[in-house]
Parts: structure tokens; C-alpha cells; sequence
């Protein structure tokens, strides 16, 4: 197989262990961990987001492949948009939060994430928590009439620490191939 | 009433939306669909363009789909070993043959009728043979997918539909002297570290392309905040004279350009002054992607003249006219080294207001595994979608192009009037015009007298 496709899998199904019942109070508190992060990014509250990482953060958002439905499990790539760890995340907020030329956002779009499906399951880690989520994006810059939107499966890996959720790992599992929008001066 | 013919029309738009004397070009330039289609016949298929790099299709059957132009081909594998390119457009009903963007197949069978091509385009036949499906007018050997002209070079794929123009080393010219200490440097040579990224940027692609021919002025203001985190290195007081190496050495022809920065800024920037002679600098900090390991095979492989650039100045940005734009640069790495991220963008028009910006990130084949891996995130964390120093480049190129969707915002010129002049050093290399000096504007001008000699040529 050419070296365009990845056989990684982004998913980590092979981690997933029982499935945590909907309305679970673990379920309930995830769900809710993932409203909070979103709220605190869709204000640009970025330093309190940052919290919300753990250390050793593994952040990536795979490039997607158009390919026959034959080769369905082959259609991420082993380069990203996203290719991230906790060190590089924090410089990409010192430049939005402590520099007055980061022009991608500045002015600021008007971004709203969407989070629903929420599944989460148990692993080998008695703390650790597989979570798929659904993302729903829509972006809005300056008098644009229109939205840059986005859609993607997320899959997390959430430690819970002394200080609440931490998210460990993040692969986002974008829609578009083409991506719509012209940069991810966002988080997703 | 006659009828003008476009040609016409165009070579007298274009005289006074160009002024050569002057160096303005009219913002109009960039909202003109009638000029648009002229630069998709004139330019998307007359140029070499650059379509990926063959690593991506290692294996016989191996192919992926690319753009050139608004036209969809389909590089590919074929069972003689080499890369052919052909159109992705069934020569029966215009169906596209290929519908995935990448994988292998050793027939490309069109969903619509069945016709079946093989990688290197030639027709196998339609179902149902003893009927001759295909007809009796033409031969299978004419209804065999359109075929580009290919030519590889340092494994990059370069293709055009101008079959009996310029070879890719006349096209490139004394250019290519300066590219083989980029493309062509290793026994290994490059490998991409994965299928490229892809996004729509809402601007007209002269844009960027103009852009990429050299333009060091913006790094200053437009990309102000990466100076500021000291991402790009200088003294805190004087970052934005110092930090991104204003002052080197720029290369063009043919509309094609790189930029060197002076080895020693760079070493300064790393390592603060030290008083070494070229040779003991390339020995101690090898340029862009070349990792100590690698050293000998450079040193074998270049000319004493390309070494004696390669420590004087290596270039490290610049463009292949007409839309590619090369990034072959320092960053530091994840383990806290000094490493590269070495970054190639193509840039195709979608329509008179949208490009399609690709990204590909590479590595020597003869790079350790877990330093690819950390070249791959310093690329993906400096440049393309997410890439903090470029995510501000694709903010700024859909102002430029709204506007010149006002009437009286049109009537504006971009301007090209900071100029160095040539004014090669001594100890350089007679090759290309040679600029040295505060980066100013005369390799983004000569990518536009490029530009115009293709649009006006008969």
C-alpha cells in the first residue's frame, strides 16, 4: 500500500471496553465536561481551556481521503491539520492571547461548537475514559453572510484527575477532504 | 458586426492592466473571469506544474488524482515502473474515470459505460468486445485517456499539456542549479510523510503566487506575532529587524525564485556569534532537512560551487512559477532541538476567486524514523491549515481579492517598486539574477514579467 494512506487507527476502538450507560453519572459528567470546554472556546476563554489538558496531550487532525468503499478503513492519512502535543498548544494561545498581530483572529471569528452523540467507554485504566463525540462547527468572520462549517467525529481519551477531566489524546475526525475553511486558527 | 476574438481582447486588457514601465499591476487582475480563462489555457496548460512527488505511489497500480488547473488527472504507477499522467475525463462521455483520491488499481474501469484504461492511460477496451462498443472510426490506440507530458525531477512529479514546448530543465533553467540543493541533494532523496493537506481558500491564486516569488517584506507585519513569541528567533529589542533574516541573498529566473538566508544569521539565531569559517559552519549546522548523517552524501553529491552556496547562504523559501511555493527551513523540534520542517504548497485556481492550497511536508529518505515524525508536527505546527505562521497568510489574500470586486478598488495597482536591482556578489555563483541585500521586490516582479510573456505569447 502507498505511503498516502495510514494504517493507524484514529478510533482506537481497540481500547474501548464496556460501554458507560447513557444518563450514567460518568456519562453525565463527560457529556458535561464537553459543554464546558466548548463554551470556554466559543468565548475564547483559552488559558482556562488549556486546563483542561493533560501533559502528555497527543491533539491531531488526520487528513481524510476520498477512496473506494473497499479500502473504507484506509481513508486517513498519516499527516494532519493538526499535529499537535501540550507544548505547541500552549504556544499556539500565547500568540493568540499575548500578541496584538495574530491577524488569522483578529478581528475574531464568531465560532460555535455543537456537541452531541456523546458515547463513552471504560479501558484497561480504572481513571481513563474512551469518548467519542459529534462536532458540529460554524464559523463566522467579519461581515460574511455566510458560515465556514465543519462537521467531525472526535475521539478523546479523558483521565480524571484530582482537578476534574483532563483530555489526554484528541483525534478529530474531520468530514472534508477539501477542507471549506481557509485555516484552523481554531481549536476543534 | 465583428466579432473580436478573446485573444484580442485580452492582449489589449492585459497591456492596461500591466504597467511594465512602472511596475503596477492592476488589483482588477485579480476579479477577471475573461482573464482567468485565458491564464487556465495559457498558463494552467502551458506550465510545468507541480502534481505531488512519486513516493506517493511506490507500487505498480499505485495512483492518486490531482489538479491541473480545473483539470483532474491521474498520476499513476503504470506496470513499466514509471509515473504517467493522464486526464481523468472518459474519452467516451466525459464521465471521470478515477472517483477516489488515491489507491491502486492495475485497470481504471469508467463506472458509466465500463470503457477500462490502464495506469499509463492507454485504452483497454468497452464491455461486451465482439461488439465493438468503441465503434469503427477510431483505433483503441486513439481512445486512450489524454496524455500529459511527465518529467521527474528529484522525485517530484512535474507535468504539462505543452507536448512540444520546454523541456522541465529548460523551463526551470539556471533555476534548477539551486533547486538541486533542495530536491536533489541526497543518494536517497526526499519521501513525503503522508497524503497532502487540502483546503479552499476564498482568493484568486496570483495572490499567492505572486507571493511566493520571494516576498520577505510581509514575514515583518503580517506574520508580526510569531516574531513576537520568538518563534523565528533575534534579540528581544530588535526581533523585527533581525528575526527572519531580512537581509540575504534572492534568486530568480524564468519567474521562478528562492531566497537564501546567510548561513551565519541563521547560526547566530541558534547559537549566538561564533567565528567559524563556512566549511566548519556547514560541518556544524547543515542546511534545512540535512541531518549530520546525511552530510557526506551532500558533500558528494553538490558541486563545489553549490557547496560553497549551500555554507554561504542556503536558500530556504521561495516558488516555482507558476504555483508552487517552497518552505525548506529551520524549526525547532518537539525533543527541543533545532531541526527543519520542509514544506511544499500548490496553488490551483478553483474559479476566478478560490484557490485550492495544497500541502506537502517531506523528509530525506535517510532521516531516522522518530525525527521524521517530529519534522512532520514542526511542519504541521509552523505551515498549512493550522501552521501559526501561515494561517495569517490565508486570512490576508481574500481581502486582497474582494477588492478588486469594487469598482473604484480595481482601478488600484499593486505596486513593485522597491527595488534592489542585480547585484551579484563576487564569490557567487554566476547563475540567475542575483539580488543581495534587504529582500525587496524584484523577484516577485520578475514572476509577473513570467507571467506576461506566457499570457501574451502566441
Amino acid at each position: 500500500m502507498s505511503v498516502t494512506t495510514a494504517s493507524v487507527t484514529y478510533t482506537r476502538e481497540d481500547q474501548r471496553r464496556a460501554e458507560v450507560p447513557y444518563g450514567s453519572p460518568v456519562h453525565n459528567a463527560v457529556t458535561g465536561f464537553l459543554i464546558r470546554e466548548a463554551r470556554l472556546l466559543d468565548h475564547r476563554h483559552l488559558t482556562e481551556w488549556a486546563t483542561m489538558l493533560a501533559e502528555d496531550l497527543e491533539y491531531k487532525a488526520p487528513v481524510r481521503i476520498t477512496r473506494r468503499v473497499q479500502q473504507w478503513d484506509q481513508e486517513f492519512g498519516t499527516m494532519g491539520h493538526f499535529d499537535d502535543d501540550y507544548n505547541s498548544i500552549q504556544t499556539r494561545i500565547t500568540r493568540l492571547t499575548t500578541t496584538t498581530n495574530a491577524w488569522s483572529e483578529d478581528p475574531a471569528s464568531r465560532v460555535r461548537r455543537f456537541v452531541t452523540n456523546v458515547s463513552v467507554w471504560e479501558t484497561d485504566l480504572p481513571d481513563e475514559y474512551e469518548v467519542s463525540s459529534y462536532l458540529f462547527l460554524t464559523r463566522n468572520r467579519a461581515e460574511a453572510k455566510d458560515y465556514k462549517q465543519l462537521s467531525a467525529e472526535r475521539n478523546d481519551r479523558l483521565r480524571m484527575t484530582a482537578d476534574g477531566f483532563k483530555v489526554a489524546r484528541r483525534s478529530i475526525m474531520i468530514d472534508q477532504v477539501v477542507l471549506g475553511m481557509p485555516n484552523f486558527a481554531i481549536f476543534l | 458586426m465583428r466579432m473580436i476574438p478573446r485573444k484580442e481582447i485580452v492582449n489589449e486588457a492585459l497591456s492596461q492592466m500591466m504597467d511594465l514601465e512602472n511596475r503596477e499591476v492592476s488589483v482588477a487582475m485579480l476579479h477577471d473571469q475573461e482573464i482567468y480563462e485565458l491564464e487556465l489555457e495559457r498558463i494552467f496548460a502551458k506550465a510545468w506544474l507541480l502534481l505531488g512527488h512519486e513516493t506517493e505511489i511506490p507500487n505498480v497500480g499505485d495512483y492518486v488524482v490531482r489538479l491541473m488547473g480545473e483539470d483532474q488527472v491521474i498520476v499513476a504507477r503504470a506496470a513499466d515502473g514509471q509515473v504517467h499522467v493522464s486526464l481523468n475525463v472518459c474519452p467516451h462521455r466525459a464521465m471521470h474515470v478515477c472517483l477516489s483520491d488515491s489507491g491502486n488499481a492495475r485497470v481504471h474501469k469508467c463506472i458509466y459505460h465500463g470503457w477500462a484504461f490502464r495506469p499509463d492511460g492507454s485504452f483497454i477496451g468497452a464491455p461486451i468486445e465482439r461488439e465493438q462498443m468503441h465503434g469503427n472510426i477510431k483505433t483503441k490506440a486513439q481512445l486512450g485517456l489524454k496524455k500529459a507530458r511527465v518529467q521527474l525531477y528529484g522525485g517530484l512529479v512535474f507535468a504539462t499539456w505543452n507536448i512540444e514546448g520546454p523541456s522541465l530543465d529548460e523551463w526551470l533553467g539556471d533555476m534548477k542549479f539551486y533547486y538541486d540543493m533542495l530536491f536533489d541533494r541526497t543518494d536517497g532523496g526526499l519521501e513525503v510523510l503522508g497524503p497532502p493537506q487540502r483546503l479552499t481558500i476564498d482568493a484568486n491564486w496570483k495572490t499567492a503566487g505572486e507571493q511566493s516569488a520571494c516576498d520577505g517584506f510581509h514575514t515583518l507585519t503580517l506574520h508580526g506575532s510569531v516574531i513576537d513569541i520568538g518563534a523565528m528567533g533575534g534579540e528581544h529589542d530588535t526581533a523585527h529587524e533581525s528575526a527572519p533574516a531580512m537581509y540575504g541573498i534572492n534568486l530568480s529566473g524564468n519567474g521562478h525564485s528562492l531566497r537564501c538566508i546567510p548561513a551565519d544569521t541563521s547560526w547566530a539565531l541558534a547559537h549566538g556569534k561564533g567565528d567559524l569559517t563556512p566549511e566548519q559552519r556547514l560541518e556544524a549546522f547543515p542546511p534545512p532537512g540535512i541531518t549530520p548523517e546525511l552530510l557526506p552524501e551532500l558533500k558528494r553529491k553538490m558541486s563545489a560551487e553549490q557547496l560553497h552556496v549551500l555554507a554561504k547562504a542556503p536558500p530556504v523559501v521561495g516558488g516555482m512559477f507558476p504555483n508552487a511555493n517552497i518552505l525548506f527551513i529551520y524549526s525547532p523540534l518537539r525533543d527541543g532541538t533545532l531541526g527543519s520542517a520542509l514544506v511544499l504548497h500548490s496553488i490551483m485556481p478553483r474559479g476566478v476567486n478560490q484557490f485550492e492550497w495544497t500541502t506537502y511536508y517531506f523528509a530525506e529518505k535517510g532521516t531516522p524514523e522518530h525525527v521524521k515524525e517530529m519534522m512532520r508536527a514542526a511542519a504541521t505546527q509552523g505551515t498549512g491549515t493550522s501552521g501559526i505562521i501561515e494561517q495569517d497568510d490565508s486570512d490576508t489574500w481574500p481581502h486582497m481579492t474582494e477588492s478588486a470586486r469594487g469598482v473604484i478598488g480595481r482601478t488600484e495597482t499593486l505596486k513593485y517598486q522597491a527595488i534592489l536591482g542585480e547585484n551579484r556578489p563576487a564569490d557567487w555563483p554566476d547563475k540567475a539574477k542575483v539580488y543581495e541585500g534587504f529582500g525587496k521586490d524584484d523577484a516577485q516582479w520578475e514572476w509577473w514579467l513570467a507571467y506576461h510573456r506566457l499570457m501574451t505569447a502566441d
